[in-house]
Formats: structure tokens, C-alpha cells, sequence
């Protein structure tokens, strides 16, 4: 074919039904692409370049090349603190998530009467805001009139304050944020409980399975994969989260810093004390360590699944 | 052998401490709802007594709310902002979703990846930028600081979206074709349609998502007049730390809505989860 | 290795205006194959997972061997089932599929190894064993399911049309692998299918079930040459045997031009009857009914012909189908006579019930 032709048969395509449903392609992605370059990848790019820089938008910035990293992780006594807060709050909170809701999911995915009623009682915490649960809970537990301590005074235990003492901050902190994400997991955990065919139970039930057996070796590896989803979704929201300490334990991390977290880190940074590059360079080594986190479970859930696949031979 | 005899087989058994299970779990994931309920309509003496019902309700506690907070005003802040942005979001994340699904064009599939990619990116990373960029456009304590951003879509809503146009059987779209459609006719007269589990789903959650946002409503609002309900309510735990029963009846009123919406979406919801592969 | 027996037994769904199940009762001798056969809905597949416990059995027992299991968990029947679609648990592998039930039971590792490899051995899946089932053909999968109930020796096997997934070829092929599998282990076995071929080639006998009623339990033979009724009459053999209504006149019926004597006994109780024949048992050529050709089927070895009686007055009545030689059929529409080889009729009432 002359490059003539090659031209000529190049310039029909375009014209042709195909050429007309690329053009209503690019304009059908145009205004959604233009939202997500704007509000995603711009601002991506220029939290970045910020991290660089000492700024407050008032004063024009000043380039500092890695100073902010430097003293994030060698000078800032806070960030070890946060860092640590972090993790204890993001385990604290995703073990005891998968742990209830696998359990929950369990025992929601059965056909006897009056299941939908249970169903709809049980998710929805779903429906309910973060910050309304926050205010709610602070009056659960308010030391002198919440109503856990009011419990506990009746089985003759002295009243624990709570939300106030930095010992139990945290623990209360964890309790509702359980309270939070269990629904939610319980909904994606059923779901895929629901696409396990009913005639692998009355094999197994033929097999000899008991009720716990089916579950555990049955429902539960055949559900793997929503699991991983639940566990990956649970530790990036648990990692980043502002709204429920924010209102639960106010803006300054709780008592004595009991509940300083990352996000709470990055809050007071960025929008107190209008230190954006420096709070730029946490915001981006908290995706550093999100991201790390993500591919080391993508990774380990790969090798176990090749490792139980060896395990029989 | 007769049905008596049936009748007390371990089933039964089973069948109690089944339903004592379910009774236990629903009464935790309410009882701070109700527990907030009671509290709402108790004096200010009577919040400290481990009572579930008060002594005389106190209905005035909600009326106090109005006098205490521009609730309606809050409250349709609250609506068009979630109403505007749902409305964007479906429409431009299921036309994306679409294109991304159906229509070839150049770099289709790069851009589709660059988008998951950015799925990744933590609200952290964005939000200072998205700050400063409010700030310069001079938005900042408007209506406009709240829709414009989720307006056009997400990345997100039209991963969503595109999933599920992709479990869309290809004749749907082939015969539609045959009979001379152009794309957006194809789009907005026979995929639209049919795709209503995903855009339930994708509506339900990006209402829920704007109505219930704390941190972006703080950076940006400072006037209560358009402010929203989640704003408002933090706003006044802040200034009326000890006035509980009003607090509760705040809460307990900006629930309802939203538990309307769950009572009545719920099961599409749910189900639209599970067709959208939501769960992995 | 037990025998299986229904007394009695019925399964009523509170939707449904008739029992699924009704009143079946149904003996089967230890070591025995038989196989329930019927068209959709008929309860055969209701019945035998009322053998297994998957059903609950409203009335009525179940007895395996000497035992009433009318009540006993499906893990206390010893039985073992292939189900339809296998049911093989995803994410196990062969090997792993197989052993799962004896591992539940708690059985040596080394012992389990050993009964797997065994199974695997007979079924032809020894280079399967660490495959998952998806990554095999739909006949290995059904193997495996086989295996897996193989495996535990239970004391009965239950089959839930497992070839029905299979293709045409693949089918004939596992039918005999099934039925001289279970002729060597001779384990007692209740096989559930749709197909009559399948019921009458694998069955020492076969149980007939319409509407969640048994019509007839006999040898294959016997259901093909005394159907107790029209229903097993029409269901058993291929194509199926023709079946005309006809009034009584002068203790004979009337095909066509040609007239067939009424034993005395059956002219002096009904004034109408149904005659049956095999298209097999109807000679062309010599006497009897005419028919008018309207469609000839040739299949090589055989030739059928499909078309209607006719009467003397070129009126054409009921249709009527015969067996040809395959070497030169009469064409499409020409007229033959076809002589009804004695002692192949069957007269049945306005009923369905067999006369004589």
C-alpha cells in the first residue's frame, strides 16, 4: 500500500461510524476528565511540589528542598506520636471490623423468617453521619451521665472517664469506630456470602460438615476475596481518619494526645497553624506508607493462595 | 412417629438461639440511636438517671433546637448540595463510565489506568491543594465551594459505572445501533435505563457522602447561612457543651432524613452492590 | 450396603395445590440400581433428596437398611450423592474435593491419600488430582463427583441426573462407566434421570413417576411390554408408542378401513378404549391399517414413518407412526398397509388403565 493509500483509508476510518463514536467518546470523558484532572491530579502534582516548600499563603513560598522531610522523621516528637497512634487506632479498629462482621455476615446469611427485618436494623449505622455518631457517643460516654457508665454502676463498677482519662481515649475511639465500620463490612461480607451456591452447603452437609465446618471451610475461603477488599478498604479509611476523633475527642488529638493521629496531625499543620508545605510532606509520606501497605497485602494474599494450593499435594 | 415428636427436634433449639444472636446484634448496632432518642426527650436533671424513658417527654428539647440552630436553612444546604452533586455525579460518571466501557477512542485505556490510579490517592494528599484552589477562585464561603468539586464526577463513580456497563449484555447496544443511534442516543435511551442497580448505588453513596462531609464544609464555610446540618450540629456541641437533651434532639433530627432515604433505598442499594461487584 | 425404602412418604411445599412427593412407596434391595425416571416436576428428584436429608419428609418413612432415618442430619444417613451440576467446592482440588468428607471424619492422613488415589485410579484422574475443578472439562468434573462420593463407601449412592450436562457422545460413553462401576462396587444405588434411554439401559429396575406419583416399579422389560398405564405406556421407548382412541362397535374397534376383534371381556365392560402399538411392532406390507405417508425419517439402519390412518372413505383420522427397514422406505406420500405383529397390542381404558 503507496503512503498515499495509507492516508486516504486513515482519513475514511475517522470519518466513518468508528471515527464518529471515538469523537463521542473523547466528549463524553471530557467534563468527568477535566473533575478528576482538576480536583485529582493537579492537586497531586502540586502537594508535591509543596512538600518542597515553606509556604502560608500569605507570604509568597520559599523552596526548602527535603527540610520538611527531614524534620518530620528526625526532629518532630509529634509525628512518632501520631505514627504510633495510627497504627494502634488502625489495628484496634480493622481486626475487631473483619472479626464481627465475618460472625455478623454469618449468621445474617440464612432464609428464616423475619431476616430482612434483622438485616435492615443491623446495616443501618450505615445511614447514620460520622460526626452525628460522634456527638451521640460522646454521650454514651459521658463519665457522668453516659449510659456505659450507668451500666457499669449497675454490676458495682466505679464509673471510667472515658473520653477524658489517655488511657481509655483510645480504647473508646476504637469502640466506635468499630461500631462504624462493622455494617459496612457485614454488608460487603454478605453479599459475597450470598454468591456461594446453596448445593456446596448440602454437599458438605452430606460430607459430615457441621454448622461452624461449612462456615469455616466452606463460606469463609470462598469469600476470600471480599475479605481482602473489606481489609484494604478498612485500613486506608482507618489510616486517614479525621471526622470521628475530630468530634469524639476534639481537635487537638485528645487528652494528653491519647488520640493524635495523622489526619489530626495534618489538620492542625495545614489549617491552624497555615503550615502547608510542611503539612504537604506528611500528607505525602502518609501515602507512602498507605501504598507500601496496599502492595504488601496484594502480595501476601498471592502467596497464600499459592501456598494452600501446594499444601494438599 | 408423629409430629409431636417432630416438633422438639434440635431445630427449635437451634432456632432461639438464633434469633437470641440476631436479637443481641440489632440491639447494639441501635442502641445508641436509642439510647440518644431517650436522651432527647429528658430534662437536663433527668439525662444523668440510667432511665430509658423519661419521666415526661420533652418535646420542647426539639423545639429548642430551631431557636438554637437555622435548622431549615441548614437543612436544604444540606439537600442542594447533596441533590446537585448526586444529580452531576450520576450524569457525568455514567457518560465517562460508558465511553470508558463501549466507545473506542485514543488512549482509552491509558487514561482509564491513570484513573484507577488515582482511586489510590489518599483525601489527604488533595484536600490542601483543593483548599488553596477554592481559596483563589474566590469560592470559599459559597454555595459553589460545595457543588463545583463533585459536580463534573469522580474517578470513583465512573470506575463504578464503567464496571457495570461492561456486564451489560454487547447486543443491547448492537441492536440500537442497527436502528441508526448515535452514541448519546445509545447512552441516554437504552444504557441509561437500564443501569439503574449502579446509578442507585452510585446516587445513594455520593448523597450520603456529601450530606454527611465534616472536613470540607469546616475548611470552607464560615456563614451559618449556608451551612450545612453536619456543620451545624458540631458547631452547636461546640457552643452548648452541657445542653445535652437539645444536642441529642439535634442529632436524633438530622438522622431522620437520612434514615428515610435507608429505610426506602436499602434493598436496591444493596442489591446494586452486589450486581456493581462492589464487594471485590 | 443397605436397601432404601419409601413407605408411605410424601413432601407437600405449602405453595403447591399437590403434594410434590405422594404417598410414594418404594423398594430398594441392597446392592440394586434403580433408577426414577419421569418428566419435570414429577417428584423424582424431591424423593431421593428425601433419601439424603435434604428434604424434610412431611409424612410417611424412610428406611435405609433396617433404620428409620426419617429424622437423621443428612452427616448421619451414610449416604453419598452426585448432584446435578457436581457441586465440587471451588477452591479445593481434586484430591483435596475427594478427601474433604473423611477428613470431617476424622480418618488418617495416609489413609485418606490412599482411598483418593484408589477412587482416582477407577475414575481415570490420577493426573488430575491438583487441579482445581475449573480448570477441567465438564467430564472430569462430573468424574470427580463421582470419585468424591466413591471415596467415602457409603451404604447408598445417590445420582442426580449426572449426565445431563454432559454432550450426546460423552453421555453414552460415562453411562456404561457408571453402570459397571456400580456392578463392581455393588453398592446399593438410587439414580434420578429425565431420559427413558438412560432409565431402561442402566436400571435393574425402574420406578416411573408423574406428578409425585409412582406409576409403575418393574424391570425395564416389563414397563416396555405391560405398561399398567398410558402414561408409562407413551413415557417408555422411542418413538413413542401410538395411542388411539377409538369407540367399540360390534366387540371390535375400527382402524381405519381394517377392524381389530375385542377380547369379550373388555367389549361387555366399556363402549370406547385406547389401542397401543409399538411403530417396531407394525410390518409394512400385507393387511391391516392403512396409513397415508407424510413425513419419512431415515436414520440409516432403521426408517420411520410418520403420517396418519386412513379411512376407507379417504377420510384421515389420528396419526400414527411405524418402523421401516432402512434399505428402501416407501416415500413421502404414498399409502401402505401395516400389519400389527400379534401379541404387541395393548388396550388400555378412557382411564389410561390397562385392560387385560
Amino acid at each position: 500500500m503507496t503512503p498515499i493509500d495509507a492516508t486516504a483509508t486513515a482519513v475514511a476510518r475517522r470519518r466513518g461510524p468508528s471515527g464518529r463514536r471515538a469523537r463521542a467518546g473523547r466528549i463524553f470523558v471530557a467534563p468527568n476528565l477535566t473533575a478528576v484532572a482538576v480536583f485529582m491530579l493537579f492537586p497531586l502534582g502540586f502537594s508535591l511540589y509543596m512538600s518542597f516548600h515553606d509556604w502560608d499563603m500569605f507570604s509568597p513560598a520559599k523552596f526548602v528542598g527535603l527540610a520538611n522531610y527531614r524534620s518530620l522523621f528526625a526532629e518532630d516528637p509529634l509525628f512518632s506520636i501520631a505514627l504510633r497512634n495510627t497504627v494502634v487506632y488502625t489495628v484496634g479498629t480493622v481486626l475487631p471490623t473483619v472479626l464481627i462482621s465475618l460472625a455478623v455476615a454469618g449468621v445474617l446469611n440464612r432464609k428464616i423468617k423475619g431476616i430482612a427485618i434483622f438485616r435492615t436494623i443491623i446495616f443501618l449505622p450505615l445511614a447514620v453521619s460520622s460526626v452525628v455518631m460522634a456527638v451521640v457517643w460522646q454521650f454514651v460516654f459521658n463519665t457522668n451521665n453516659g449510659l456505659l457508665n450507668i451500666i457499669l454502676g449497675w454490676i458495682g463498677i466505679d464509673p471510667i472517664p472515658w473520653l477524658v482519662d489517655p488511657k481509655y481515649a483510645m480504647a473508646s475511639l476504637c469502640i466506635v469506630s468499630v461500631w462504624r465500620s462493622v455494617p459496612f463490612a457485614t454488608v460487603i461480607l454478605l453479599a459475597a456470602m450470598q454468591g456461594v451456591p446453596e448445593n456446596l452447603y448440602e454437599a458438605a452437609r452430606l460430607d459430615g460438615a457441621g454448622e461452624l465446618r461449612q462456615f469455616v471451610s466452606i463460606t469463609v475461603p470462598l469469600i476470600r476475596s471480599a475479605v481482602s477488599f473489606v481489609v484494604v478498604i478498612s485500613i486506608i479509611h482507618a489510616f486517614q481518619a479525621f471526622d470521628l476523633v475530630y468530634v469524639l475527642t476534639g481537635r487537638n488529638g485528645g487528652p494528653e494526645t491519647a488520640t493524635y493521629v495523622l489526619g489530626i496531625m495534618l489538620f492542625q499543620h495545614a489549617f491552624a497553624f497555615l503550615e502547608f508545605g510542611y503539612a504537604s510532606a506528611l500528607a505525602w509520606v502518609m501515602f507512602a506508607i498507605l501504598l507500601v501497605l496496599t502492595v504488601v497485602q496484594l502480595r501476601l494474599g498471592r502467596r497464600r493462595a499459592a501456598q494452600e494450593e501446594r499444601s494438599w499435594a | 412417629m408423629g409430629v409431636a415428636q417432630r416438633a422438639f427436634k434440635p431445630n427449635v433449639l437451634r432456632g432461639v438461639v438464633l434469633y437470641a444472636t440476631l436479637t443481641v446484634i440489632a440491639t447494639c448496632a441501635l442502641f445508641p440511636i436509642l439510647w440518644a432518642m431517650s436522651g432527647s426527650l429528658k430534662t437536663a436533671g433527668e439525662v444523668t438517671m440510667p432511665t430509658l424513658f423519661p419521666a415526661h417527654p420533652q418535646w420542647s428539647n426539639y423545639r429548642d433546637v430551631f431557636a438554637v440552630m437555622p435548622f431549615w436553612r441548614m437543612f436544604f444546604n444540606s439537600v442542594l448540595y447533596a441533590g446537585c452533586v448526586s444529580i452531576g455525579q450520576v450524569f457525568f460518571c455514567s457518560l465517562a463510565g460508558y465511553a470508558f466501557a463501549r466507545l473506542r477512542f485514543r488512549g482509552r485505556d491509558t487514561l482509564f489506568v491513570l484513573y484507577l490510579g488515582t482511586l489510590m490517592v489518599p483525601l489527604t494528599v488533595t484536600v490542601i491543594p483543593q483548599f488553596i484552589l477554592m481559596r483563589v477562585a474566590g469560592l470559599t464561603d459559597t454555595p459553589w465551594a460545595m457543588i463545583v468539586p463533585g459536580l463534573f464526577g469522580s474517578a470513583f463513580g465512573t470506575y463504578l459505572m464503567r464496571q457495570f456497563f461492561r456486564t451489560l449484555p454487547d447486543e443491547l447496544e448492537e441492536a440500537a445501533i442497527l436502528d441508526g443511534c448515535s452514541p448519546w442516543q445509545i447512552y441516554w435511551r437504552i444504557l441509561l435505563p437500564h443501569a439503574k442497580p449502579a446509578v442507585m448505588v452510585l446516587a445513594v453513596l455520593t448523597w450520603v457522602n456529601v450530606w454527611n462531609d465534616f472536613l470540607w464544609p469546616l475548611l470552607m464555610i464560615q456563614r451559618s447561612s449556608i451551612a450545612t446540618l453536619t456543620l451545624g450540629l458540631v458547631r452547636m456541641q461546640g457552643e452548648y457543651t452541657a445542653r445535652w437533651p437539645v444536642l441529642m434532639a439535634a442529632s436524633i433530627l438530622i438522622l431522620l432524613p437520612l434514615l428515610l432515604v435507608y429505610a426506602v433505598a436499602q434493598r436496591a442499594f444493596i442489591r446494586g452492590i452486589a450486581v456493581t461487584g462492589l464487594g471485590g | 450396603m443397605a436397601s432404601v425404602t419409601f413407605e408411605q412418604a410424601t413432601r407437600r411445599y405449602s405453595s403447591a395445590d399437590r403434594p410434590a412427593v405422594d404417598r410414594l412407596d418404594l423398594s430398594v434391595g441392597d446392592g440394586e440400581f434403580v433408577v426414577l425416571v419421569g418428566p419435570s416436576g414429577c417428584g423424582k428428584t424431591t424423593s431421593l433428596r428425601m433419601i439424603a436429608g435434604l428434604e424434610t419428609v412431611d409424612s410417611g418413612r424412610i428406611l435405609i437398611g433396617t433404620r428409620d432415618v426419617t429424622d437423621a442430619d443428612p452427616k448421619d444417613r451414610d449416604v453419598a450423592m452426585v448432584f446435578q451440576n457436581y457441586a465440587l467446592y471451588p477452591h479445593m482440588s481434586v484430591a483435596q474435593n475427594m478427601g474433604f468428607a473423611l477428613k470431617i471424619a476424622g480418618i488418617a492422613k495416609s489413609e485418606i491419600r490412599e482411598r483418593v488415589s484408589d477412587a482416582a485410579g477407577l475414575l481415570d484422574l490420577e493426573p488430575y488430582l491438583d487441579r482445581k475443578p475449573k480448570d477441567l472439562s465438564g467430564g472430569q468434573r462430573q468424574r470427580v463427583a463421582m470419585g468424591r462420593a466413591i471415596v467415602r463407601r457409603p451404604q447408598v449412592f445417590l445420582m442426580d441426573e449426572p449426565l445431563s450436562n454432559l454432550d450426546a457422545k460423552l453421555r453414552v460413553q460415562t453411562r456404561n462407566q457408571i453402570a459397571g462401576l456400580q456392578r463392581r462396587l455393588g453398592i446399593t444405588t438410587v439414580y434420578v434421570t429425565h431420559d427413558q434411554v438412560e432409565a431402561m439401559t442402566m436400571g435393574d429396575r425402574v420406578a416411573v413417576l408423574r406428578d409425585g406419583v409412582l406409576q409403575q416399579c418393574a424391570v425395564p422389560r416389563e414397563l416396555y411390554r405391560s405398561p399398567v398405564n398410558m402414561f408409562v405406556a407413551e413415557f417408555i421407548g422411542s418413538p413413542a408408542m401410538n395411542l388411539v382412541t377409538l369407540p367399540v362397535v360390534d366387540h371390535s374397534v375400527a382402524l381405519g378401513d381394517w377392524s381389530i376383534p375385542v377380547p369379550r371381556e373388555i367389549t361387555d365392560t366399556t363402549a370406547g378404549l385406547v389401542i397401543g402399538i409399538r411403530p417396531e411392532h407394525l410390518d409394512v406390507g400385507g393387511t391391516g391399517v392403512e396409513m397415508q405417508i407424510d413425513m419419512v425419517e431415515e436414520l440409516g439402519a432403521d426408517a420411520y414413518l410418520y403420517g396418519r390412518i386412513a379411512g376407507s372413505d379417504n377420510t384421515f383420522g389420528q396419526p400414527i407412526v411405524a418402523r421401516a427397514g432402512g434399505q428402501d422406505p416407501p416415500p413421502r406420500g404414498s399409502r401402505v398397509r401395516l400389519h400389527p405383529q400379534p401379541g404387541h397390542l395393548h388396550f388400555f381404558d378412557l382411564d389410561g388403565h390397562r385392560l387385560l
